[in-house]
């Protein structure tokens, strides 16, 4: 299975798997000259299939790294490429959650109306999109919501719709942006366990962005973790936990802990 | 019965305040206190509205106001939302058109009158160009508004979606604009209902505007005053409608349950 | 550089307008040429006829502003407060507030005959409903704890009005007046250009007659200066009560 990346994997990539992503030396200085270095030297490669999550602390720049790996703007220097071909610019293979779902989503159309937006964006026919938008309305469990306006919905539901939208896309990472950062505790557990299982049945590659450690470890394969100031990689580990995962469980587990302490230190850290 | 009760109750006041108006101008007028050249019965402006109902002379005037008020209206709202759209979508343009259109606007849309007649003549196209002259301002400024302050998370999303600039303004900007813009057009809808009138009298252009004034011109006042009703029926119509049709349009900013 | 740029389109306009009808080549006599404007404009500014004609304007649209501004403090203010009143009259206004002003000019006629009441009255209806409507719903937005400060004082009702209400209600009530205030010049003007035989209006539509071009255009640069004037002034005004109400919070 994709997320069956476990010990064995642990020493490095096996053989011949292309990276989905690969960033690489990548740099952003914003202002100047001289200006102010955000992010420096950032390397890594989000392999396919994998649920890749990348914590740090508020303004080491997290949300513009993956705002580069999007394509919405172009790194100072070092090179992303995507499937082997650089980023240049957003492209619908690339599906991004936003963080801010309120301007995200397209207040005057309905749910489904913003879901059938990708459907659009992609060109399907009229005739196949209401298929195609019951199905992920369905699949996100949004039916009793179809026709209300974003603006009438909880921010939980609101998410869950953005995400439906990018499921529409049918794009071959996501990129996901603190996405349950707004949302309350109950909420957002919710939304961590139907993303996994998501995850598990599309077999998506995600990269996923998140302050919070725990929700960093109880959804990753692996954990990147961001230093600030400037941004960069300080650390990298497997979390090597097995699926499914257990909102109590998997929170107990002593590896878990033992992820948990590590981060904790280096984010203390700096 | 309850429920009637209570619609009695809740409007029964304003029925009633309506009466006793109606009354007390009908009481003046049949003590003739006032010359009834002037001051005429209501009994008789109603009587002058029905019967230029029955013969079909007020229809045919409402029809050329209402038809003068829209042709101009709409005329402004393309051009208004045009204008004001370049203006906030792009930063050039502004630069360039803003202060021009800052000196044009505070001139009463009316003092264009005798330029247009210059050029145009005493003309139905005299009336539309003085219409949507006046009536432009209102759309204009609120599309500006609207879609200067389209948002940027919404910029992000097109990206994202590979939207072009023209899916851009269709799908995003022109929907997020759209309160700005029809909060704009209400208004500009009663100024073109103001400069029809005008320029019917001005220029002599068949319509309820002309018909008022060619009533007060030979002391018909009982015509007058049903002109004047008419005329008021229709500026409620048509704002009523307008918000109606805004609440529709723009449901989706109510929030429900 | 953004508001230089600004400058750009008129200038070339101008320029181009006057190169134009110099040369010849544009001969439409109802466009005239910016320099004969500018000297039709500066002789009527030294004859005095365009300021005689600029006052009586500017005194029809006060006189009117100033009726409206009475009349509609004083009934939003008691509409306002009562609900069974706003319940009663409220229907009656929203049927009279839908006919245009200009509407009303024949009817004015007939009871003042042409000049300056006449004008007023015409003005003083266009701008009574901002006003009225401004006041009603700042009044019925005031702090019902203020109210009661003023029960708990036994506060005669005339007090009650001039200590508190009008106070709490001023800088909504300011909004409407501005409003009406920029009518007040455009309907003045549009009634002298339909009837009245006074003020910019009249001349504006004299000389259109009269087939003096330039001093039309003349006129209508003069008239947009003022309508400029205004609203730089008003706003001047709405800043100012706005930074003083900010203050007194």
């Amino acid at each position: 299975m994709a997320h069956g990346h476990s010990a064995q994997d642990l020493m490095r990539p096996a053989g011949s798997a292309q990276p989905a992503m690969s960033v690489r030396e990548v740099s952003l200085t914003l202002g100047g000259p001289p200006g102010r270095l955000i992010l420096d030297a950032i390397s890594f490669d989000v392999r396919q299939g994998e649920f890749l999550s990348i914590v740090g602390p508020s303004g080491c720049g997290k949300t513009t790294l993956l705002r580069l790996m999007a394509g919405l703007m172009p790194p100072t220097s070092g090179e992303i490429t995507f499937e082997g071909a650089p980023v240049r610019r957003p492209s619908l293979s690339r599906a991004i959650v936003f963080q801010d779902y309120t301007n995200a989503l397209l207040p005057w159309r309905t749910v489904s109306a913003n879901i059938a937006l990708s459907l659009e964006a992609r060109g399907v026919a009229r005739a196949e999109r209401d298929d195609r938008v019951a199905a992920l309305l369905k699949k996100m469990g949004l039916q009793h919501a179809a026709a209300q306006f974003p603006g009438q919905l909880s921010g939980g539901m609101q998410q869950r719709v953005q995400i439906a939208r990018c499921l529409a896309q049918q794009p071959r990472i996501m990129l996901m942006d603190e996405p349950f950062g707004a949302l309350d505790a109950i909420t957002r557990q919710g939304l961590q366990d139907e993303l996994m299982a998501l995850a598990a049945d599309e077999k998506m590659t995600v990269a996923f962005i998140t302050h919070d450690l725990e929700e960093a470890i109880y959804l990753g394969d692996r954990v990147f973790v961001l230093a600030a100031n400037p941004g960069r990689v300080v650390e990298e580990i497997e979390v090597g936990l097995e699926r499914p995962r257990h909102q109590l469980l998997t929170r107990e587990d002593p590896r878990f802990l033992k992820h948990r302490h590590r981060l904790f230190g280096l984010l203390q850290g700096h | 019965m309850t429920a009637l009760s209570r619609a009695a109750r809740r409007h029964g006041p304003a029925v009633l305040f309506v009466a006793a108006l109606l009354g007390a101008w009908q009481g003046l007028a049949d003590l003739q206190v006032i010359s009834p050249v002037f001051f005429p019965a209501p009994s008789r402006a109603f009587e002058e509205l029905a019967f230029s109902a029955s013969d079909g002379s007020l229809w045919t005037s409402a029809w050329a106001t209402i038809k003068r008020m829209l042709g101009g209206w709409l005329l402004a709202s393309a051009a208004g939302i045009v204008i004001g759209g370049a203006i906030g979508s792009s930063r050039t343009a502004r630069d360039y058109l803003e202060p021009t259109l800052e000196f044009m606007r505070p001139l009463p849309a009316s003092a264009i009158i005798p330029v247009a007649i210059l050029f145009l003549g005493l003309s139905g196209s005299m009336a539309l160009a003085v219409i949507a002259f006046g009536a432009i301002w209102p759309v204009l400024l609120g599309a500006a508004h609207g879609f200067a302050t389209s948002r940027r998370g919404l910029r992000d999303v097109a990206a994202a979606l590979e939207f072009g600039p023209v899916q851009w303004m269709w799908k995003f900007s022109l929907p997020a604009a759209m309160p700005d813009i029809l909060s704009g057009a209400r208004i500009s809808l009663a100024i073109a209902l103001i400069l029809a009138v005008v320029t019917e009298m001005q220029a002599s252009l068949p319509g309820l505007g002309y018909d008022i004034f060619m009533a007060q011109r030979s002391f018909r006042s009982a015509e007058l005053y049903a002109g004047l009703i008419a005329l008021g029926v229709i500026g409620f119509i048509v704002n009523h409608g307008l918000a109606m049709f805004e609440r529709r349009v723009l449901s989706w900013r109510e929030p429900q349950s | 550089m953004g508001k230089l740029r600004g400058l750009i389109p008129p200038f070339l306009l101008v320029a181009l307008w006057e190169a134009a009808a110099a040369t010849g080549w544009l001969t439409l006599e109802s466009l005239s040429r910016p320099s004969h404007i500018l000297i039709a404009g500066a002789r009527a500014l030294m004859e005095g006829s365009i300021l005689v004609a600029t006052w009586q304007t500017i005194e029809a649209a006060a006189l009117g502003l100033l009726i409206a501004v009475a009349a509609g403090v004083l009934s939003g203010v008691l509409i306002g407060l009562s609900r069974p009143l706003a319940r009663t009259v409220g229907p009656t206004i929203e049927g009279l507030r839908p006919i245009p002003a200009v509407a009303f000019i024949p009817l004015a006629l007939l009871y003042f005959g042409y000049g300056l009441p006449m004008e007023g009255a015409v003005v003083a209806y266009g701008c009574v409903w901002p006003v009225l409507v401004a006041t009603a719903s700042a009044v019925r937005g005031i702090e019902p704890r203020l109210l009661e400060v003023a029960a708990a004082l036994e506060m005669s009702f005339a007090a009650k009005v001039w200590k508190i209400i009008l106070p709490a209600a001023m800088a909504r009530i300011n909004l409407g007046v501005r409003v009406a205030a920029g009518f007040a010049l455009v309907v003045a003007v549009t009634v002298e250009i339909v009837v009245n035989p006074r003020g910019l209006g009249y001349s504006l539509i004299l000389a259109q007659q009269s087939l003096r071009v330039d001093l039309m255009y003349a006129q209508l640069i003069w008239l947009s200066f003022l309508g400029f004037v205004l609203n730089l002034a008003l706003g001047r005004i709405g800043r100012a009560s706005g930074a003083s109400e900010r203050a007194a919070q």
